[in-house]
């Protein structure tokens, strides 16, 4: 069915949409493996993007804009902000509160002194966050996990540091499924990677296997903020 | 152009998209605000429901957030690559889902809109396109729409045509042979 020369052609039906079941799931397989057969559904989706006119733009529910941006806002917030909270409950009741208040603002703010960074790692392929990472400015690196993840027996996750701008990602280890604490100088703007790999982590220092889960750092909401 | 006022401009979507993969959230609120209903509508045409059209726009669209980087001008245009991500999304939603509601009958509006008809031709690459479409004839253009704008299957097509599921594919192969041939004319 997709022999060579045909590879034009499923590239275009995996495009137009029509494929199902084992064929789909085949052109997915190649999309990931085959830069050939990419550059093709590259090209198709440019060309027949423009039918996309067809469907009228309609407006998305109110609430579309909050579900998205829980999904990518750095979930570290939510742990802050109930602290906030008790700041300002304290804040409200006694004048004797008032000096436990400022502790713990001072507690907080001495805990966290400039903002610490986080990440939400969530497939790549899209899907619920699976890591969530932590950098504070000490250079430590926290990672855990947000539900449980099934690694086979062979394999090891490896986690990675890839820059804004640069190409090749920094390995920063291998990364048990129970999480991990590291120290790791990260630049600013750079990307967490997941990848699997043989036992022992990638033996070339680059990401072998499949790239399962990445994310972006960036800064949490500041607690004085 | 007031006609094409309501379509976001491609220079723009693409310095959003490139700010949006160094992790700046403002730019992607705009990407969202221009896009939004965009990428909405074409998720509703698919999946028809309007629960899984908003999961879908939904998981689209923390795709778009996540996978910023990765958008590779010299491949196509911001445009299409926004639209494939929705696309696939809702793809993935109706072929998981298995069409939920069965009987529905997508409507044959698809050629004479007349607002659909201006958003195709007023791009360059829209009017080669409709050009190339209006050679197919009725029934192959009708094929193609239905196969990208309402998101039915090989087999979806083949019931909904009552012909055997072969023929429609040989049908589709010969449509999209045909379109790349006019198109590179």
């Amino acid at each position: 069915m997709s022999d060579g020369q045909d590879h034009d052609l499923l590239a275009a039906e995996y495009v137009l949409g029509a494929l199902e079941g084992e064929e789909r799931r085949e052109a997915e397989r190649r999309l990931a493996v085959d830069p050939m057969f990419a550059r093709s559904v590259a090209a198709w989706q440019q060309r027949l993007t423009p039918l996309a006119s067809h469907a009228a733009p309609m407006s998305p529910p109110t609430d579309l804009w909050q579900r998205i941006e829980a999904r990518i806002a750095p979930a570290a917030t939510a742990d802050i902000v109930p602290l906030r909270r008790r700041v300002r409950f304290w804040q409200g009741t006694t004048a004797g509160a008032l000096a436990i208040a400022a502790s713990l603002a001072a507690f907080i703010v001495l805990r966290q002194p400039p903002p610490p960074r986080v990440a939400v790692l969530s497939p790549l392929v899209g899907g619920a966050p699976v890591l969530m990472a932590q950098a504070e400015t000490n250079d430590r690196l926290v990672v855990r996990p947000t539900t449980a993840i099934a690694v086979p027996t062979d394999k090891d996750l490896e986690l990675w540091a890839l820059p804004q701008g640069e190409t090749r990602p920094r390995s920063l280890g291998v990364l048990p499924p129970s999480g991990r604490q590291l120290t790791a100088q990260l630049a600013p703007n750079t990307q967490l990677l997941v990848s699997l790999e043989p036992k022992g982590g990638s033996p070339t220092g680059q990401p072998t296997g499949p790239v399962l889960y990445g994310g972006w750092l960036t800064a949490a909401e500041s607690p004085r903020g | 152009m007031s006609a094409t006022a309501q379509i976001p401009q491609a220079d723009d979507t693409e310095a959003l998209v490139h700010r949006c993969a160094g992790g700046d959230q403002a730019a992607f609120r705009q990407l969202y605000d221009r896009w939004g209903s965009r990428l909405y509508g074409i998720a509703l045409r698919i999946t028809r429901q309007a629960v899984l059209a908003a999961d879908a726009t939904q998981e689209a669209f923390v795709q778009i957030w996540q996978q910023a980087h990765r958008f590779d001008p010299d491949r196509g245009g911001p445009e299409a690559w926004l639209i494939g991500i929705v696309r696939y999304r809702a793809l993935d939603i109706v072929r998981r889902h298995a069409r939920e509601v069965p009987g529905y009958e997508p409507e044959d509006r698809a050629d004479d809109a007349p607002d659909a008809l201006t958003r195709l031709v007023s791009t360059a690459e829209g009017a080669a396109l409709h050009r190339c479409m209006d050679q197919l004839g009725q029934d192959r253009r009708q094929l193609v729409v239905m196969a990208f704008v309402d998101g039915l299957s090989h087999s979806e097509l083949a019931e909904r045509l009552k012909v055997p599921l072969g023929t429609v594919k040989s049908w589709i192969r010969r449509s999209l042979m045909s379109l790349r041939e006019c198109l590179a004319a």
